[in-house]
């Protein structure tokens, strides 16, 4: 593959990708010059991950067309990609736990290359590799047992070893500490000055702006506009995200009264791979009361939400609602205890998908007296209450037997949070209640939050969006690493402050609450 | 001839119009009929390799199927079971379960059902099928609850656990068929005839026919109630769907394995009462050994439904009768009943991938109208 000047590495024309019921990509022409790093910037949802999945050859897009240097590709496999020198880093990564780093290179073999290969002489090149690019790994540990970072280092190395000239990551920082982030900028920049070509994807402004020479913008599946990072600021390319200038909804905020509605102690809780995800966590919030917790996604956020609502194993400390103790509590007891909880994931977790608004009106609600007695559920008053809901909460639905999944996301979670608004008598947990939404969605959903916590919930809000958290929340703490690294009040904090503590630069030997 | 084609661009236009309002209960209803259609369009073309005409089969296995009162019975008779088993089948598949040991279960509750009919002579007629019932229920829904616990407490894969289990249970029966409930005489492996007092009895006499039909309707209108009128219903139904919102509902989806698999052991428990105290009168090594899997086809064809099950079973039972008849006065072989079904079930599970495929073009299609952006 020659690179003349001139020619560019990719470009994407008429990109169309339409799935049941959303259209992820409209029409998006793009542009990716040899020796530079373009960000691909864009809300949850806006349709970059979609985009770059068809440029690796996952998805066939309906309509549109591709040009590697120069020439129409066609690419209908992840190996054709590789053919055409396309790397791919996933956010999830696609590696072999229980494998050695040379196993996994070798995995997919080598473009235009025939016959065995040597563990050896790939290990060697590894190693090459590593130390021309600063991506040193021992081609031999297993690959389960490495530090995230590392292991990001291992999806690299396997798209190096292939020859990928381009490389696509998709958000590649959401996972990393800054100093393994400082690592990869730099690992950025000199693969780019060898002449190769860089995708980012990202929806975090400050990284977009330091990395890329490029920036465009995607939203709702369209292309919003390009920028160069000299014509780029972050207040721009925020209103190119979300179509508006980012304002700061205003809430009055209560007087904090005495009575503490719910109260974590010293929580002690295992993360998915047995890592501690939540270090010995302590927290209350009392009636009226917005709890915001910012920080990095990744720092044991879901877990505490988890743990609180009983869907995790809590390994110590004690959580009480209301003067009540309902540590370690079967979910069941806490839904009915007045716990509401929205999850990160409304499609997987918050919702049946395939059952209608009306079934999933009463997903937690289902024994309530109100809908049922001695297991016999009344539907006219399941139909009563839907119907109630939706008005009430302005859901957009054709009907109450319409599935959910047939609704557009910014519905769906209005009715996840309808729900549990309800159910939630005492707390009401807010995990990423805005992820995805469009702005009018998001303003909804933030405005419900305000009118729990002016009715009396507790409420525990944690987002990692930190205009969100700043505006609803009463008092903030900083996650970082399972730890809360200091509670601030609203009045004292600042986004430079909050800032600092989600990078942890306050230094773990501090942490610890109050 | 006119009149005819006339019918036919009058269904054709009926059913263009239905698929414009995209009515998906129409889908429902319109996908199976076109499936068995489809069947017996394939399964003709097998006949023409035999050097047989299918429409004179097919209008001979009609006519014999509905040749008398006798005949009719006949089909509610062979469907009873049919329906069970396709219960048990759908039953749990509602909670995205696979129980394929339906058979077992079968003959799990027609070995109670034998064994309390031959220690009951002389009781009250009503009390000895009352106990009969009780029994065949409890033991096929005991051993299918077997198969739920091993899947809750060991993650077990319920598909193969409920799949050997109906080979333990054959073991078991064939051991007790052989050795202590083998028949007075000694002289084949079958037990001896049950009492007349735990006989159920004739719904049309002089026929087949016997009350377990109804019961077999009845089971069907429990299952739906379950399913769709109660709060366990809404529970398998929920964890059948997803099982981390389950989870997230505060559903105890274990629990939820273990008796969605007892009910659906009942069920085709059930089929063994009705076989042994209606049909049969004795336990017969060996038979019926194709209940289970039938079941299966039934339940799909039905969609999972017990209204649409209850049909797909006399559709089967139409089949068995009408097949039985012809086989015996023709020289076509007994096989093709299996593979008329072969031929239905197959064009049943190329229409979900159809609907599936039109679906999403037709999901397409309203996008780009809406979007107003060419393809």
């Amino acid at each position: 593959m020659n690179t003349q000047s001139g020619v560019k590495a990719v470009e994407l024309r008429g990109i169309t990708k339409y799935f049941p019921g959303v259209i992820a990509n409209n029409n998006v022409d793009l542009d990716l010059n040899w020796g530079e790093v373009l960000a691909l910037l864009g809300e949850n949802g806006a349709g970059k991950t979609t985009l770059m999945n068809i440029l690796y050859g996952l998805y066939a897009p309906d309509a549109g067309e591709i040009y590697i240097n120069g020439a129409l590709a066609s690419i209908r496999s992840p190996q054709d990609a590789m053919r055409y020198g396309i790397g791919m880093i996933h956010q999830h990564f696609t590696l072999v736990p229980v494998h050695s780093v040379v196993e996994n290179v070798m995995l997919g073999g080598k473009a235009q290359r025939r016959g065995p290969m040597r563990v050896e002489d790939v290990a060697r090149e590894i190693e090459e590799l590593g130390n021309r690019y600063g991506l040193e790994v021992d081609p031999f540990a297993i690959v389960g047992q490495l530090p995230v970072g590392v292991q990001q280092r291992v999806e690299i190395l396997k798209a190096l070893y292939r020859g990928a000239r381009v490389l696509i990551m998709d958000e590649p920082t959401a996972v990393l500490t800054p100093q393994e982030t400082r690592k990869l900028f730099r690992f950025i920049r000199e693969f780019k000055e060898k002449g190769n070509a860089v995708i980012f994807i990202s929806h975090k402004l400050a990284e977009v702006m330091e990395i890329a020479d490029r920036i465009t913008v995607l939203r709702d599946g369209k292309v919003v506009g390009t920028l160069s990072r000299t014509q780029a600021s972050e207040r721009r390319l925020a209103y190119m995200m979300v179509g508006r200038e980012l304002k700061t909804p205003t809430r009055t905020r209560q007087k904090r009264s005495g009575r503490k509605i719910l109260e974590v102690k010293d929580l002690v809780v295992k993360g998915d791979r047995g890592n501690l995800a939540v270090d010995h966590l302590s927290l209350e919030i009392c009636q009226g009361e917005i709890f915001g917790i910012a920080g990095v996604s990744g720092n044991g956020q879901e877990e505490l939400a988890e743990a609180i609502c009983g869907l995790r194993q809590i390994e110590g400390g004690k959580v009480i609602l209301d003067g009540q103790e309902i540590t370690n509590a079967n979910p069941l007891t806490i839904i009915k205890a007045g716990v509401g909880y929205i999850p990160s994931d409304r499609r997987r977790e918050g919702l049946v998908l395939d059952m209608s608004v009306e079934e999933n009106v009463i997903l937690r609600r289902y024994f309530n007296p109100e809908i049922s007695n001695h297991g016999i559920i009344h539907r006219r008053a399941v139909h009563t209450q839907a119907t109630k809901l939706v008005q009430e909460f302005k859901i957009k639905t054709p009907s109450l037997a319409t599935k959910t999944k047939a609704l557009s996301g910014g519905n769906q979670q209005k009715l996840v949070v309808a729900r549990e608004y309800i159910t939630g008598s005492k707390v009401l947990i807010a995990v990423q209640p805005t992820r995805g939404l469009d702005v009018g969605a998001a303003e909804y959903v933030q405005t419900m939050l305000s009118r729990a916590s002016a009715e009396g919930k507790a409420i525990l809000l944690i987002s990692t969006e930190l205009a969100e958290i700043l505006a609803l929340s009463d008092r903030i703490g900083v996650i970082y690493r399972g730890k809360l690294l200091e509670i601030i009040d609203r009045a004292k904090a600042t986004v430079e402050k909050i800032g600092l503590l989600m990078a942890g630069i306050r230094g773990e030997r501090n942490a610890g609450v109050e | 001839m006119q009149a005819l084609n006339n019918l036919t661009t009058q269904i054709a236009g009926m059913v263009l119009d239905r698929m414009k309002q995209r009515d998906q209960s129409f889908w429902l209803v319109f996908s199976p009929i076109l499936s068995v259609i489809l069947g017996l369009l394939g399964s003709g073309l097998m006949m023409l390799l035999l050097g047989q005409n299918p429409i004179t089969v097919y209008y001979n296995l009609f006519r014999y199927a509905f040749r008398d009162i006798y005949n009719i019975a006949d089909i509610f008779a062979k469907s009873t079971p049919l329906i069970l088993t396709g219960l048990a089948f759908g039953f749990a598949f509602r909670a995205s379960l696979f129980n394929i040991g339906a058979q077992g279960q079968f003959y799990v509750g027609a070995l109670a059902a034998v064994v309390c009919a031959l220690h009951l002579e002389g009781a009250p007629p009503i009390l000895a099928l009352l106990a009969c019932f009780l029994a065949s229920a409890t033991a096929g829904g005991l051993w299918a609850a077997f198969i739920g616990y091993t899947k809750a407490r060991f993650n077990a894969n319920e598909f193969l656990v409920s799949m050997m289990s109906t080979y333990i249970a054959i073991a078991i029966m064939n051991f007790l068929i052989r050795g202590p409930l083998k028949e007075a005489k000694g002289e084949y492996p079958q037990t001896d005839v049950i009492p007349a007092n735990t006989w159920l009895p004739p719904l049309i006499p002089h026929t087949r026919l016997h009350w377990g039909f109804l019961l077999a309707v009845a089971v069907a209108l429990i299952a739906y109630f379950i399913l769709w009128k109660t709060t366990l219903g809404y529970k398998i139904r929920v964890v059948g769907h997803n099982q981390v919102a389950a989870r997230y509902a505060g559903i105890n989806t274990k629990r939820i394995f273990v008796i969605v698999f007892s009910i659906s052991g009942a069920f085709a428990g059930l089929a063994g009462f009705t076989e042994i105290n209606g049909m049969q009168h004795m336990l017969i090594e060996g038979f019926n050994p194709q209940i289970g899997a039938e079941g299966i086809g039934i339940a799909i064809l039905g969609n999972a439904h017990p209204i649409g099950i209850l049909l797909a079973a006399l559709l089967f039972g139409a089949l068995k009768v009408g097949g039985n008849l012809i086989t015996q006065t023709s020289e076509i072989p007994a096989s093709i009943i299996g593979i008329i079904e072969g031929f239905v079930m197959l064009a049943v599970i190329l229409s979900y991938y159809l609907q599936n495929k039109i679906r999403t073009w037709r999901s397409k299609k309203a996008l780009k109208s809406r979007e107003g952006v060419t393809l």
